[in-house]
């Protein structure tokens, strides 16, 4: 195990290390200096340390609470029903699929699709003259909803988000379901035991660790949301539906208030980083249990 | 009968979820007089009017700046994103250094909210001059590819035998020379899945190219959404589903191409890390 010695080591670390601190280390200092700085986009380069000011700007902004409680509701949302359709399908769909592997593509196919261009796309099936969703509603139904009204934006962009990322969650699913040998299942089956035992007790526990990524990567991508629903809705339907991201993103670029923005950015980064310690020391624990 | 079943569910997830691709492609070769009196799935008469004008009609809309800008960027973003990770990776998978803290750390990269990065990078651009350019969203995308390549090649060489690199060493070769001649070629199936995915991963990448570019660098993913706000007088819905769907075609047909290999790593990117 010797043959790399720790300065060799070391040297071959430095691109990747160097490269980080460059791209992500100092930004996230600007971001600290910054968010406790009186700073405007004509004094850029001499921002005036002021205290927690931004702080209490960005704490006391009803705005900013409304934009946590989206990105919360949304990540829950979507990452449970990911999850849950993503397993009906992984373990109903497994014997087929292992038929015909083909048949994977077409299932795979929204991943390859930018997000953003999947929010313009519903802009397209949505729109009330062009779109043929509100068209087929109205020729069976005689009615069709505001799809991104305020009652209703929350509940499209779910649907959308469900839509494009469940088949991440399926694929996960199925590799670890066909992952598991069919011996265990074949020795329940053997002893008498029901399909609906065998998935219970075997199935589920099996791929446990599996759901729980699934689940984990969903949540942090539903909250930290921006591309698909920027591009359906903006922050559409009077802020209804401004993501913590699109608030951070127009706080800087709509109404160049720095200070509040980078402010905001900096509490998203604790809070992220206190997820994944927790995170982190759980997985820590179960490994060592 | 169950199996009938099977082939139902099968066709309402295939259906629902790639409605909204299904419906730009037929609407791409719909012209705008029908458009007008048949929104619905079929097409009464097929042309390539839309194509033709997209491709064809560059003032307004210059679809192959966009292409050029987006591939100038997502190579960049790739391959640089290769090179600094492989040395990483063989450093991390030959010795303890780095297991510990840095590895750890740019797995959870992934799971951060690249929006905290984008003000002060932003601000970072704008003093060296690499906002709108090439160069500028390439080193981002880097970033982005960044943490699944390293899990993916850090695992790949830890499955190359440690003989291989002993017997070079007996050779007398140098720690650079085993790690470019006798490691890097035999994890060359990794590596071409780390440039696919990365590929694609940048491609449809859109937060930092609307941050980061206005005019000359804008890539694909936001080149799109402009020709959406920029028509006055209501959206061409013909030609922009053209646009849509050339943008959205060299990702979708390299992922569909390599979907076996895609599958297998993005589960053990998603495990492993």
């Amino acid at each position: 195990m010797a043959l790399l010695k720790p300065a060799e080591s070391r040297l071959f670390l430095t691109p990747l290390t160097g490269f980080l601190l460059l791209f992500l280390g100092f930004p996230a200092l600007v971001n600290l200096v910054y968010s406790v700085s009186s700073v405007s986009f004509e004094t850029l380069r001499s921002p005036v340390l002021t205290g927690f000011g931004n702080y209490t700007l960005v704490l006391s902004d009803g705005e900013f609470w409304r934009s946590v409680s989206f990105s919360g509701r949304f990540a829950i949302v979507t990452a449970l029903a990911e999850c849950l359709i993503g397993l009906f399908l992984a373990i109903f769909l497994a014997p087929l699929l292992k038929k015909h592997s083909g048949l994977m593509a077409p299932l795979m196919l929204p991943l390859m699709v930018a997000p953003a261009m999947i929010g313009l796309m519903y802009r397209l099936v949505l729109h009330e003259f062009a779109g043929p969703l509100p068209y087929y509603l109205f020729l069976w139904f005689g009615d069709s909803p505001a799809f991104l009204d305020v009652n209703n934006a929350f509940k499209t962009l779910a649907v959308v988000e469900i839509l494009q990322w469940t088949p991440f969650a399926f694929l996960l699913f199925y590799m670890a379901y066909s992952g598991i040998s069919p011996d265990i299942r074949e020795a329940a089956a053997l002893d008498g035991a029901p399909w609906y035992r065998v998935l219970v007790w075997i199935d589920l526990p099996l791929m446990r660790p599996t759901i729980a990524i699934a689940f984990f990567i969903r949540f942090i991508d539903g909250f930290r949301v921006f591309d698909n629903v920027y591009a359906l809705t903006g922050s559409g339907a009077g802020g209804a539906t401004t993501s913590l991201s699109i608030y951070i993103y127009q706080a800087f670029f709509k109404q160049a208030a720095i200070g509040k923005a980078v402010a905001a950015s900096v509490l998203l980064f604790l809070a992220s980083l206190a997820v994944l310690t927790l995170i982190n020391k759980l997985a820590a624990g179960r490994r060592r249990a | 009968m169950i199996k009938t079943l099977r082939w139902i569910v099968f066709l309402v997830a295939a259906l629902a979820m790639n409605f909204p691709v299904i419906v730009t492609l037929i609407t791409s070769f719909k012209s705008a007089r029908e458009l007008s009196s048949n929104p619905g799935l079929w097409i009464q008469s097929p042309t390539l009017a839309n194509y033709a004008s997209v491709l064809g009609n560059t003032d307004r809309f210059n679809i192959y700046a966009y292409l050029l800008n987006s591939t100038a960027a997502v190579l960049i973003g790739t391959l640089l994103a290769l090179v600094v990770a492989f040395p990483a990776a063989y450093a991390i998978a030959r010795s303890q250094i780095g297991r510990r803290l840095l590895l750890p750390v740019v797995i959870n990269l992934r799971a951060m909210p690249l929006v905290i990065f984008a003000l002060p990078l932003y601000m970072m651009y704008q003093w060296f001059g690499l906002l709108d350019t090439w160069t500028g969203l390439g080193l981002i995308l880097a970033i982005v590819n960044i943490p699944l390549a390293l899990v993916i090649m850090v695992n790949a060489i830890g499955e190359v035998p440690i003989e291989l690199d002993e017997a070079a060493s007996v050779d007398g070769a140098s720690a650079a020379r085993i790690m470019l001649l006798v490691v890097l070629p035999v994890i060359r199936p990794a590596i071409t899945t780390c440039f696919i995915f990365g590929f694609i991963t940048a491609w449809n990448e859109f937060l930092f190219g609307l941050m980061l570019t206005t005019s000359k660098a804008v890539p694909m993913t936001v080149g799109a959404s402009f020709f959406f706000a920029a028509s006055g007088g209501g959206v061409q819905w013909g030609t922009a589903s053209a646009v849509m769907i050339l943008g959205a075609l060299p990702p979708a047909l390299l992922g569909l191409i390599m979907y076996r290999q895609i599958s297998a790593s993005m589960t053990a990117g998603a495990i492993k890390g």
